[in-house]
């Protein structure tokens, strides 16, 4: 596997990830109900919902689809990088 | 699955901080030097991949489901790499406010070290009975789709025991969470089906399972023939052995 191989094979999984993740949230077709954990906890055993918690580094954006797509492109790019840092440092250099 | 900062007593919290560290430690130090650097991009937009598809529900009403992805990572990868890929989703998952910091150490060790390390055995002992009968490649598909089912349901078995340290969740809160979940599961290998199949198709050299793997060495969990996808068991049979 050759580095100009990865890179062919890398950036455009990254592209299509973007693409996907773009439609599914425009779309309207990301559900917003509770997941099962929350649903379990919260609807189900009325455990109380912690208030006043960490609602994450982009909440002064506020909410909505826009801004779910952006941040979401951010973390994939965000997530990608932390992985190839991590990765690098721990690889066997070739 | 991403459990909040706040409901469960701290003691929980703090437990699972030190557990899941030190096995995430183990894990970096297990693949350390154990993958040429030409790898890194592909450990890096599979972290991505996973990340992508946590971040869209799909929809099980009253309630949704995500893909979790640890069986995944641990066929493709191995479980220690798979626990480190997941350490990395989770961190940025956190500072998203999906998830919380103190809640980090209960959420690797759910949806990163128990899932990928069961996931993985799960996967293993399907696919070496399952190579016997069919192609590899068939082979892995279906062993991995059925074990991130498995692990689905098994690892929400273990978030509601854990929850079961909050006053008010009880027995009948402990089987609804595994019931969901069971569904949410359907899901898991439905996405893992799909995705396995494109990387079975674009890069089978990705898939530790599989003959000829680029990353089998850093997918070693031990020396013993039973955690080596490749080898078979001998069996003795009566009159002599195969």
């Amino acid at each position: 596997m050759e580095r100009n191989e990865s890179a062919k094979f890398v950036l455009p999984i990254v592209v299509v990830l973007i693409a996907i993740v773009s439609i599914v949230i425009l779309g309207g077709l990301a559900s917003g109900n509770p997941d099962g954990f929350e649903w379990s906890l919260f609807d189900y055993a009325e455990v109380t919902e912690p208030e006043g918690s960490f609602e994450g580094i982009w909440s002064f954006l506020g909410e909505g689809l826009v801004v779910d797509v952006i941040t979401g492109v951010v973390g994939i790019v965000g997530v990608l990088l932390l992985g190839y840092l991590l990765f690098r440092l721990t690889s066997r250099r070739n | 699955m991403h459990v909040p900062d706040g409901p469960l007593p701290l003691w929980v919290y703090l437990l699972f901080l030190v557990v899941s560290l030190s096995i995430l430690g183990i894990s970096i130090r297990r693949i350390n030097r154990k993958f040429d650097d030409r790898m890194v991009p592909y450990l890096g937009v599979l972290a991505a991949v996973i990340f992508a598809a946590q971040l869209v529900n799909f929809p099980l009403p009253p309630t949704s489901g995500h893909l979790v992805g640890s069986t995944l990572l641990a066929v493709m990868v191995g479980p220690f790499a798979a626990v480190v890929i997941m350490a990395q989703v989770l961190l940025v998952q956190a500072f998203y406010g999906d998830g919380g910091f103190l809640a980090y150490g209960l959420n690797l060790f759910n949806m990163g070290v128990f899932a990928s390390f069961f996931g993985w055995f799960v996967a293993l002992v399907l696919f070496k009975v399952l190579k016997r009968a069919v192609d590899e490649k068939v082979a892995v598909l279906i062993a991995t789709t059925i074990a991130s089912f498995v692990s689905t349901v098994a690892s929400a078995f273990v978030l509601g025991l854990e929850l079961m340290t909050i006053p008010g969740f009880g027995l009948e809160a402990l089987i609804v969470i595994v019931v969901v979940h069971a569904f949410i599961g359907v899901g898991e290998a439905v996405l893992t089906f799909f995705i396995l199949l494109y990387f079975i198709r674009a890069k089978p050299q990705l898939i530790s399972f599989l003959s000829g793997s680029k990353t089998a060495e850093m997918a070693k969990v031990a020396e013993a023939p039973w955690a080596s996808p490749q080898e078979v068991i001998p069996v003795t049979v009566v009159g002599g052995s195969t």
